[in-house]
């Protein structure tokens, strides 16, 4: 513990000249990333769905996200006559705030030399500093409630209660989700979880060593899935971006905002999806350090200015993965959104940390190994055993889709809403004659095709 | 006398950024309580004391205590005043305080008790503190190896069963909240999703999208019903908000949209 | 652990606000302004606004529930937190008490799920 301090008190020393340089570093980071996941979110979707995606302004289109950006500053600003207005002006203001200060304790890299002074590359770290994250999430969710309140407006309104309810209900998922990290690492600061994901320490089982794999997210999988699951959430992206669900609330709370104060709501969600997957990086995927093979064949992988190539590069996987989930998920429905994270994200995590710390006290007690295991063992079958045995729910006769049309091809009698044939046939494209080649037309209605495709299965 | 030079001596040992801190944060906090109790809106109420919160937190972390500090803003702020302002939006944002007294002369009895009561307290404190020197939690932070540690090691020690009582709070948080808010709804009233779809496309309903106002109709105001196929008028394209009513002469001019 | 490593935090937020405050005041001063009374109507896809929203700006009371539990939840993730921090110190003893805290937690969860608090239609 007496190290970990040690390596704290290193960030109380720069002088006050490279703090600045520090936070103007930081904050160009966070705008320069802003302003890329943009593009590389458009261009990701584009290519997933067959299109260039933007690709004019600037080589590969890099600077249309800045053009649109400057465009949004010269355009009109409407402000509704119903709106509260000072509460409408500091609620944008309030959003970029606590995105960008949440970004204050992040890992860039190791210590390096800048300007003949030796500072690591983080801004500031504190011995509570992943809460300062929590604290400025859980601020956020004010620049929502505020702006959807204050636009005097209904569909801001609405979109305002459902961004908080589902912010404040996937804080608790990720809440609970880091509980295991700070276990393993003994730690809250940020610098320290990362240092003590260096190396994987050495476990026994059954009298074999083995080496643990060092990131924690291979180590506390299902910490690391809950994470990123509520990430998603927290951010309001999809398939959970139910705030902005266009068809049904035009742009959620952010409706009635224009200009200037659209692009901060905008910037702020773009900056916490760079933040949370900097965290998930710096909590679960070990931060700034090189992955395993390339130090085994480069020992200055993890020194200098590389690390902040490493740690780019992970999150932009990671931010891969949000616009992956965007491409390819429907969104969910409100009632099982919120009971996905109330019903099985939450008694998922807990069950969780409670097995991981009974685990760990097994370890750490002075038991011999041949008792632990039995311990174990015993503990895995009595599990096995409530669950086979638990009296099962009898299962509601399942309602299939096709039940209740009648044979005139309508649902509920010969006056009710005609449906078109389910064994209807859909004709080749004449229009697309290479890809019918050495395809057969498929029946629409390929309910019957999959019961008897399952039942074969079952065989 | 000697209160005021103790005063002095602390306010001397704390170190300059901290002083800063407080005399910037301070205020604020005060600021932030009058304009709660001041604030004709009660959403406004709300915000100017989650300012308060906030500095409190800051003034936890300034005296060594960041992770009472930073639960602070993450309990109180972040969780607690999001509730009040749930609980405001419940009411509705138009409605105010009604400022009718119902107690003659209360306002004026409440301004001088309050006065004296604070006084009270304030000298009460002065008198019991001011002979107080104040440790400060550096030391026992660096005896633990850290805040956080030491109050780990407080609360899962000395202090257990108050830790466990908590959770007893917390149950009671949660009935109470189901008992005040919740609507129990009976088995059979509850409908799935697939009853739901089969009852809209029951005959009687009319599951398509209704006719937009305006659509096909004589005239593009949305009080104009929408034209069936067969020239009659669909009453039901009108939304139910919308009174039937004539229009004011400032609604029926134009906009002004052009020159 | 002094201060001073505080002093970074205050400043990137400092230099956030400046941003924000400075882009959000500057707008209006840059951007065009054509008045147009419908305009600043609330939108509601181009039809008349209805007259106030939904209730009057209300929130229905489900979201009172989301809001206590949210608390409760809270609360019990601040005591995991020291918890889990010190819990090699804290040893058997600790993942006992911690073992009930949650339990206990746990049955107020329970309660409300089973009187479908946590259902929504």
């Amino acid at each position: 513990m007496l190290a970990a301090t040690s390596s704290l008190d290193q960030f109380s020393h720069d002088p006050w000249w490279l703090v600045l340089i520090k936070i103007v570093g930081v904050f160009a980071f966070l705008v320069v990333m802003t302003l890329f996941t943009i593009w590389y979110e458009r261009r990701v979707v584009g290519r997933m769905q067959v299109r260039p995606g933007p690709n004019r302004n600037g080589p590969f289109g890099l600077l249309q996200s800045l053009a649109d950006g400057i465009k949004l500053a010269f355009k009109e600003e409407v402000i509704p006559k119903t709106a509260d207005k000072v509460v409408y002006f500091f609620a944008p203001v309030i959003s970029a705030v606590c995105a960008f200060t949440a970004f204050a304790v992040i890992p860039l890299g190791p210590v390096v030399s800048m300007f003949g002074h030796h500072t690591p590359l983080q801004l500031t770290d504190v011995p509570v500093a992943v809460l300062l994250i929590l604290a400025c999430s859980s601020m956020g969710v004010y620049g929502v409630v505020l702006a959807g309140w204050a636009s005097g407006s209904t569909y801001p309104l609405l979109g305002g209660l459902r961004s908080s309810a589902q912010m404040i209900s996937y804080e608790v998922a990720m809440g609970l989700s880091i509980v295991a990290v700070f276990m393993t690492a003994g730690s809250m600061s940020t610098s320290d979880i990362v240092a003590s994901q260096a190396n994987g320490s050495q476990a026994q089982f059954f009298g074999l060593t083995f080496t643990m794999p060092s990131w924690y997210a291979l180590l506390l999988f299902p910490s690391f899935l809950i994470y990123f699951v509520s990430a998603v959430g927290e951010t309001n992206r999809a398939p959970f971006d139910l705030p902005e669900a266009e068809s049904e609330l035009v742009g959620g709370f952010h409706t009635e905002y224009s200009s200037f104060k659209f692009a901060m709501f905008f910037l702020a969600e773009y900056i916490n999806m760079v933040t949370v997957s900097a965290l998930c990086t710096t909590l679960f995927l070990g931060g700034w350090r090189a992955p395993a093979p390339i130090t085994t064949f480069w020992a200055g992988a993890n020194s200098g200015w590389w690390p902040m190539l490493w740690f780019t590069i992970k999150v932009l996987l990671l931010l891969f993965v949000f616009i992956w989930l965007r491409g390819t998920l429907p969104r969910l429905r409100y009632d099982q959104f919120m009971r996905f994270g109330w019903k099985v994200l939450i008694p998922v995590n807990l069950v969780w940390i409670v097995a991981l710390a009974g685990l760990r006290t097994l370890q750490n007690s002075g038991l011999e190994s041949q008792i632990k295991t039995y311990i174990m063992v015993g503990t895995v079958l009595v599990i096995a055993a409530v669950w086979v045995l638990w009296p099962a729910k009898e299962k509601p006769t399942a309602a299939s889709g096709v039940e209740g049309i009648d044979p005139g091809g309508r649902v509920g009698g010969a006056g009710g809403f005609p449906v078109p044939p389910l064994d209807l046939e859909v004709p080749p494209s004449p229009r697309a004659p290479r890809l019918s080649v050495d395809r057969e037309p498929v029946p629409a209605g390929t309910v019957a095709g999959d019961q008897s495709a399952t039942e074969q299965e079952g065989r | 006398m000697s209160h005021q030079l103790l005063l002095a001596e602390a306010v001397g040992a704390m170190k300059g950024g901290e002083a800063t801190a407080f005399w910037i944060l301070a205020p604020l906090a005060v600021i932030g309580a009058i304009g709660m109790v001041w604030a004709r809106n009660a959403v406004h109420s709300a915000l100017f004391l989650v300012v308060t919160m906030m500095c409190l937190g800051v003034f936890y972390i300034i005296q060594a205590g960041p992770f009472i500090g930073f639960a602070q803003i993450i309990v109180y702020t972040g969780a607690i005043m999001m509730l009040f302002l749930f609980v405001l939006m419940l009411v509705g944002r138009d409605s105010t305080d009604s400022l009718i007294e119902t107690l003659r002369g209360q306002r004026m009895a409440a301004i001088v008790l309050g006065i004296g009561f604070a006084v009270l307290v304030g000298t009460g404190l002065f008198r019991a503190l001011g002979s107080v020197n104040s440790a400060g939690l550096d030391a026992a932070n660096t005896k633990h190896g850290g805040n956080v540690q030491g109050l780990a090691e407080l609360l899962f020690t000395k202090y257990v069963f108050a830790f466990e009582v908590t959770s007893a709070l917390l149950i009671t948080a949660a009935v109470g909240a189901m008992l005040l808010a919740h609507i129990e709804r009976r088995k059979e009233d509850r409908r799935s999703q697939p009853e739901m779809m089969r009852q809209r496309f029951a005959p009687g309903s009319y599951p398509a999208p209704k006719p937009g106002p305006g659509v096909f109709a004589t005239s593009d105001s949305v009080a104009t019903p929408a034209r069936l196929p067969d020239g009659s008028t669909a009453d039901r394209s009108i939304s139910k908000i919308l009174p039937t009513r004539e229009l004011t002469s400032a609604e029926a001019a134009p906009k002004g949209t052009e020159k | 652990m002094s201060l001073s490593a505080y002093i970074p935090i205050v400043g990137l937020l400092a230099l956030g606000a400046a941003f924000a405050l400075f882009s959000v005041s500057i707008a209006p001063i840059v951007g065009p302004r054509r008045y147009n009374r419908a305009k600043l109507d609330a939108y509601e896809c181009g039809i008349e606004p209805s007259p106030q929203p939904v209730g009057g700006g209300r929130f229905p009371v489900k979201f009172y529930l989301t809001a206590m539990l949210f608390i409760v939840f809270d609360i019990e993730i601040i005591f995991l937190y020291p918890w889990a921090v010190s819990f090699n110190k804290l040893a058997l003893f600790g993942f006992v008490e911690m073992v009930l805290f949650i339990a206990t937690v746990f049955v107020a969860y329970a309660y409300v799920w089973r009187r479908g608090g946590l259902d929504w239609d």
